[in-house]
């Protein structure tokens, strides 16, 4: 397996390319933080809306897992704002009603 | 973006107004409350002189028999008012009611001989009403609830403390393992490559590997003979999540390294060819264009290829197959076969298969000519065990550059090419020829505008007349015109 020749060749450098359907869901894409992100929001929506508690933290862990797992590349605006939201239900649902959350299955 | 944040900002709104109407019941209910407790005082008062009254009338009924109230008591109230009543009567209409003048016999130690209670007996029904006042429950009911109730919320803070230290811990180990890999396989790379990382700037400022995600890291390099580029895809476990790790308690996964090679144009003939894991097989056989397309999935490979146990082969021209896995791949394969996911050799590739029917189909997809392969990175951190993985890629390379197949392999292979397109044109047949049509009416409408836009009227009638012409022969039955010789 050895290789006698050099062979590397100047002349046939090519710049990266990064491809063109990154962002759009090729096959190798990780949809995951765009799905937490979509749930997050949902979440969000709920416990703002419906005042549900466990829905306001929910919709923080998905905001953070969507933020652990967003690409370097994904615009970082859209993860702090989903983080604003799911924080922003969760301050709206103690201020609202300060007392201990209650889980779903007990209600 | 933008359409996120107006949501966002909707939503903040929303919650607002449920803030302030909540706030605005609040205050609602605070001054409900102040109402009641202005009633219940002035209630108090107002009722005070009235029990007073009925102590002493009661007392005074009985001749000063005993004090405090009795169970008459609710009768004798009744009394006073109308006593005060009948005075008023005899006194001038819409005079003020004066309390002090119209009770002041009450006060007069004369009046009542022999009663003594006067004034311990006047208190004790005071203390008792306003006793009641200071238990108004104004206290709101969470200021009473116990710090051991949110046991939930804390719980689901230290969840959250639990997933941002294993982030920290995560990011920081998948970074060390992918630099451990590229510093192992670096000097081999830079004997290889002109180009070792390119970071997608004008300048290179700095070339290594590039941080996709926390667990994604690339590596381009470039410029070697028989390929236009190689691009390296660190894809580690995803350490930074802590729900991912605990899925991946279920499903075990393994720290990858998915290498890309674009060959040079006409390098190697035309085939296709996979080996791999069985699951990885069955997997990229469904997902890729050219594996579907071309390949079969060959029966029993450990006997007809001498491929390890586990491992499947896709297939399209069975010499090709044969030449590729030789003794020496055989070998590596052996000895690797718990490091090798997959290898993929195709000159017809063009990506996953497109799931969405769009304009794009029209086409047939641009193909390259690739070399695909993933292998497992080691557990324990032991780079050097699959440095010589790496030494196999560029082994097959040249391989590939100096096989050539026989007549008869060709001939299959075009005729694979030529049918997989026939196919093509055939599955698309309708949807290019509505197209053709789409854009032949474009045309016209395009003049038509063109035509009526011109200020010649003579232009216009030209036209119109031509258009007609058209429209007739297209409406008329088709038939064929015979020449009728003229006797």
């Amino acid at each position: 397996m050895s290789i006698t020749v050099d062979p590397r060749r100047k002349e046939k450098i090519n710049r990266y390319k990064a491809p063109k359907n990154a962002g759009q869901g090729g096959a190798n894409e990780d949809m995951l933080p765009d799905y937490m992100n979509i749930l997050g929001m949902i979440f969000s929506m709920c416990g703002l809306m419906m005042k549900l508690k466990w829905c306001a933290w929910f919709a923080l862990y998905c905001s953070c897992i969507s933020f652990a797992s967003s690409r370097a590349s994904d615009d970082a605006k859209q993860v702090l704002s989903s983080f604003m939201l799911s924080v922003s239900a969760v301050v709206m649902s103690y201020l609202q009603n300060p007392a201990a959350m209650t889980p779903p299955w007990a209600s | 973006m933008r359409p996120l944040y107006a949501f966002l900002l909707l939503a903040l709104l929303c919650a607002c107004q449920v803030r302030t109407q909540e706030f605005e019941d609040a205050n609602d209910n605070d001054f409900a409350e102040f109402e009641d407790d202005d009633e219940f005082v002035e209630a108090s008062f107002e009722t005070s002189p009235t029990a007073e009254n009925a102590e002493t009338i009661t007392a005074e009924g009985r001749g000063g028999a005993g004090a405090g109230p009795g169970p008459g008591a609710g009768e004798a109230k009744l009394k006073p008012p109308s006593a005060s009543r009948i005075e008023q009567d005899e006194d001038e209409d819409g005079l003020v009611e004066d309390d002090d003048d119209e009770f002041e016999h009450f006060q007069d130690e004369e009046e009542f001989e022999g009663y003594d209670g006067g004034d311990g007996v006047k208190e004790a029904p005071i203390d008792q009403k306003t006793e009641p006042k200071l238990n108004i429950p104004n206290i709101p009911l969470h200021f009473r609830t116990h710090w051991d109730s949110y046991w939930m919320e804390m719980l689901m803070v230290a969840g959250l403390l639990a997933y941002f230290a294993n982030f920290f811990a995560g990011k920081a180990k998948n970074a060390r393992l992918a630099q451990l890999w590229f510093s192992t396989h670096k000097a081999l790379l830079e004997d290889n490559f002109a180009l070792v990382g390119d970071d997608g700037k004008v300048e290179i400022e700095n070339p290594g590997l590039v941080k996709e995600s926390e667990s994604l890291y690339t590596l381009w390099c470039s410029g070697r003979t028989c390929c236009e580029g190689m691009l390296v895809e660190l894809k580690m476990i995803k350490r930074q999540d802590l729900v991912s790790l605990l899925a991946g308690l279920m499903r075990p996964q393994l720290d990858q390294a998915h290498i890309k090679i674009e060959l040079t144009k006409g390098l190697m003939d035309g085939f296709v060819f996979a080996v791999g894991t069985k699951k990885t097989i069955a997997k990229v056989f469904k997902e890729y264009t050219d594996l579907s397309k071309f390949c079969s999935l060959v029966a029993k490979p450990e006997d007809r290829y001498n491929v390890p146990s586990g491992f499947g082969v896709l297939s399209e021209i069975p010499e090709a197959t044969s030449s590729i896995l030789e003794s020496r791949i055989i070998t590596a394969l052996n000895k690797y076969q718990s490091y090798i996911d997959y290898l993929h050799i195709s000159d017809q590739f063009s990506g996953p298969i497109q799931q969405e029917e769009g304009q794009s189909t029209l086409k047939q997809p641009e193909t390259k000519a690739v070399l695909l392969a993933g292998f497992n990175l080691p557990k324990h951190a032991e780079m050097e065990t699959i440095k010589p993985l790496l030494l196999l890629i560029f082994y097959l390379m040249e391989r590939l550059k100096t096989y050539r197949m026989s007549k008869e392999g060709k001939s299959k292979s075009d005729k694979n090419r030529l049918r997989v397109e026939e196919e093509f044109l055939k599955s698309t047949h309708a949807a290019r020829a509505e197209a053709a049509a789409q854009r032949r009416e474009d045309k016209r409408k395009q003049e038509k505008e063109r035509v009526l836009a011109d200020e010649d009227p003579e232009k216009q009638r030209r036209w119109e007349l031509k258009e007609q012409k058209r429209q007739a022969k297209k409406n008329a039955p088709k038939m064929k015109r015979l020449a009728v010789k003229s006797l």
